[in-house]
């Protein structure tokens, strides 16, 4: 794929990386050209210093025949009206933009926009390591509404019916892992103790499940 | 009217007072400290938002849902052409105005991201400067439709053509009209009967097409060799 990545920072360079790793045809453009030696040595992608907004470094970087397009620049609202101009005007097929700062996240959200909010996503996961969380999210689709969430099978759940311990019409249990075998569980099949469940479901749910969880541990 | 200003830096603030100054309601969203403490001297208290402007809570704070107009004056220019788009595609906004820091910007100033009207600053003072090269005496007052037409004045040379004439025998160029003479401070009404006098200074409301040709009628004759005009000659 032909595939833009504006904004040569940490994330950008790692993104840039990763994909030309893939094999994928990469430019990378920042208004900055000492941001490139983010970029790793054997990086073979192209590079592009210019001001990411006018149109003809635009057009120079190949946004009319794009694939796709990510923009991670610094700046939140960069990032959004980038991103509209690549959806709209030039018709790419992927964007993706990063929200830099979590108080600007309801600017992306009125746009419309696929946005990932890496300082959120960090911050999430670090709290949930740091308070034993019984339940974590392994992904979240979108704004984070609904998540997949990853959580172990309590000792007093040992011998009961899946459906019955996650209800349908809220979680819809994905995976069953036991040991290192994994299959898509039977909602009338039991659990063991110890077994990893990924379950899909609301963060609403998820926080009502997990206050069930905490309230197993201390009994 | 109701307008929202976002970015109090030195245009935003004086458009609040200019609005003000016409009773017009008007709130002011900004966020930098230092600018916050210099517009808190210029400015009533009740006018001044602190917060970002580019935070939906903060247009809803100020009123984005009621306003008639939103003015997105940052220095920031995705952050206008953010704000413009949130406001008509969010809060129905009914006209959006934006500021162009960046002339090379300017392209996505339209309905890409519902800006009604985009002020091109450093092209406006650009385009003014070289209009002052070339056209002489011609001196641009008003833009109308966005610049194709504009109300301009200029002073009858000595030896023009039109010195002397009766306005209706004037051969004015299409989309042209005079529309006052200034003579010894008075305003005279111009009417197919007036002749105009060399040092007369005329309003004209003419399409840019058409400048250069008025001129030719109003400025000096052609060849005539002009004096470098001192300067500050427009200030009495």
């Amino acid at each position: 794929m032909n595939i833009i990545v504006v904004g040569c920072g940490r994330v950008g360079a790692e993104v840039a990386y990763g994909l030309f790793s893939k094999g994928h045809k990469i430019t990378v453009v920042d208004q900055d050209a000492a941001a490139f030696r983010n970029l790793p040595e054997d990086f073979r992608g192209l590079t592009l210093q210019g001001d990411v907004l006018t149109q003809d470094v635009l057009l120079r970087a190949g946004i009319e025949r794009a694939d796709a397009l990510a923009a991670v620049t610094p700046s939140d609202s960069v990032n959004t009206v980038l991103g509209h101009i690549a959806r709209v005007v030039f018709k790419v097929p992927h964007v993706v933009v990063r929200n830099f700062d979590p108080r600007k996240r309801s600017m992306h959200s009125a746009f419309g926009m696929q946005v990932i909010s890496p300082v959120s996503m960090g911050a999430q996961r670090i709290e949930e390591i740091l308070l034993g969380e019984p339940l974590h999210a392994v992904f979240r689709a979108g704004d984070g509404t609904v998540g997949i969430y990853q959580m172990t099978v309590p000792k007093a759940w040992h011998g009961k019916v899946l459906r019955e311990l996650l209800p349908q019409e809220k979680y819809r249990v994905v995976a069953l892992t036991r040991g290192d075998h994994s299959a898509m569980p039977k909602p009338g099949g039991p659990v063991e103790s110890g077994d990893i469940l990924h379950v899909g479901t609301t963060r609403e749910d998820a926080d009502a499940l997990r206050e069930r969880l905490e309230k197993l541990r201390k009994d | 009217m109701f307008v929202i200003i976002a970015g109090g830096g030195r245009t935003g603030a004086h458009l609040a007072l200019l609005l003000g100054a016409q009773n017009h309601k008007v709130h002011l969203i900004e966020d930098r400290p230092d600018v916050l403490a210099r517009i808190h001297q210029e400015l009533p208290t009740e006018v001044i938002y602190q917060g970002d402007p580019t935070n939906l809570r903060m247009l809803e704070l100020a009123g984005i849902r009621e306003c008639q107009a939103l003015a997105a004056c940052t220095t920031v220019d995705a952050d206008n052409l953010a704000l413009c788009y949130m406001s008509r595609d969010r809060y129905g906004v009914p006209r959006t105005i934006a500021r162009i820091n960046n002339p090379r910007n300017a392209w996505l100033f339209d309905k890409k991201f519902h800006v009604d009207v985009a002020i091109n600053q450093a092209d406006l003072m650009a385009k003014l400067i070289a209009e002052e090269m070339s056209l002489g005496d011609m001196m641009t007052l008003v833009k109308l439709r966005k610049g194709e037409v504009a109300l301009v004045e200029e002073k009858i040379a000595p030896g023009a053509l039109a010195a002397g004439k009766l306005v209706r025998d004037l051969p004015l160029p299409k989309d042209c009209t005079l529309a006052a003479v200034i003579r010894k401070d008075a305003v005279l009404t111009v009417r197919g009967d007036t002749v105009l006098q060399p040092g007369d200074e005329i309003l004209a409301v003419v399409s840019s097409q058409q400048q250069a040709a008025l001129a030719s009628l109003l400025g000096p004759p052609a060849g005539a060799i002009q004096p470098a005009p001192p300067p500050g000659r427009k200030h009495k």
